[in-house]
């Protein structure tokens, strides 16, 4: 397949995070405006930061009256998480060049980083095609959502806070049904994550990932986990 | 410089930073077969733990409604029901259950 073949072929596997994105996008945007921000301020922040959780996050601090610095270090901590995300993509990557790692590195987040780590594909292309849909839908819905908000009814926009999770779930499913042991992993690590929240807040999301990780080093079959990519 | 412009700078700064470092260093790296299993497991851990127990928060006074919608979610995943249209029946049925919460 040609680059652009690749390309065009990652879009039509992102189309479906869209379907996420855009009202997650909208129910940012109401939080983004309710706490003070300008309509290009909403979208900027869609546009540079580009980090679901890590924005209503930050939204909501705004809302309470946070200090900068509090919120932008609560960030670092919850968006530390890429820095796995984006080495496995690499990773799997084999015909990239460091300019376009840098893009690719940008619009890393966890869906396009579950996806296409799920998938058998290694071009950066195909994860340039889904992970730019993505990132471009993200920012439409905040667009949508800064000027349609007044006309949506609340039970709307909080209905659209589902659409993240909805995501996460349906790409996790298949594989804990096709392998008892992945399933088996996936229940320690949410077991350890609610656990270890107890005590370190913010950080127990990338301390039960990698901890999560290390457990399944011993629980998964080698076969399993590295039969798709060489 | 106004407070909501630093805050977003700011979190551009810091969450790019994280997601630049490997893009620099990648090529360079030639990970054995150990760390690769390593690194093949954290879709997994990491969805497990963005879902539990995130998800019981959509909701900030219901807790129930983000487990409701988790197990819409899964019955349409298991059921092999497409991933887009996953998302907006469960965004759909969450909107009617919102629609009679009130009746409770």
């Amino acid at each position: 397949m040609s680059r652009k073949a690749r390309f065009v072929d990652g879009c039509r596997k992102g189309i479906p995070i869209t379907f996420g994105y855009v009202p997650m996008g909208i129910g940012y945007a109401a939080i983004a405006i309710k706490a003070g921000f300008t309509p290009l301020q909403t979208i900027s922040m869609s546009f540079l930061v580009y980090a679901g959780a890590g924005q209503i996050i930050a939204a909501s601090m705004v809302l309470s009256g946070a200090a900068a610095m509090a919120i932008i270090l609560t960030n670092f901590v919850v968006n530390l998480r890429y820095f796995v995300m984006s080495i496995c993509v690499l990773n799997q990557i084999d015909d990239s060049n460091t300019p376009l790692n840098i893009l690719a590195a940008h619009v890393t987040v966890d869906e396009s980083f579950a996806m296409f780590s799920l998938s058998e594909d290694s071009s950066i292309w195909t994860y340039l095609g889904i992970s730019i849909t993505s990132w471009l839908s993200w920012c439409l819905g905040a667009a949508i959502g800064v000027f349609l908000l007044d006309l949506l009814p609340v039970i709307v926009t909080n209905s659209f806070n589902i659409s993240l999770y909805a995501l996460f779930v349906a790409i996790l499913i298949p594989a804990i049904k096709e392998n008892k042991q992945i399933a088996i992993l996936v229940l320690i690590t949410a077991i350890l994550n609610v656990v270890l929240g107890q005590f370190l807040g913010n950080w127990s999301l990338i301390v039960s990932t990698l901890l999560g990780a290390t457990v399944g080093m011993y629980i998964v079959d080698d076969e399993y986990i590295l039969g798709g990519d060489a | 410089m106004d407070y909501i412009n630093l805050v977003i700078l700011g979190c551009a700064v810091v969450t790019f930073i994280p997601r630049l470092i490997p893009a620099l260093f990648v090529d360079k790296l030639n990970f054995p077969p150990k760390a690769e299993k390593f690194l093949n497991l954290i879709p997994y851990t990491a969805l497990a733990a963005l879902i539990c127990p995130g998800v019981l928060t959509v909701d900030n006074q219901l807790w129930y409604i983000g487990l409701i919608g988790a197990v819409v979610a899964a019955g349409l995943a298991w059921k092999k029901v497409p991933l887009g249209a996953i998302v907006i029946l469960t965004v759909v049925i969450l909107i009617a259950v919102y629609s009679i919460v009130p009746f409770f």
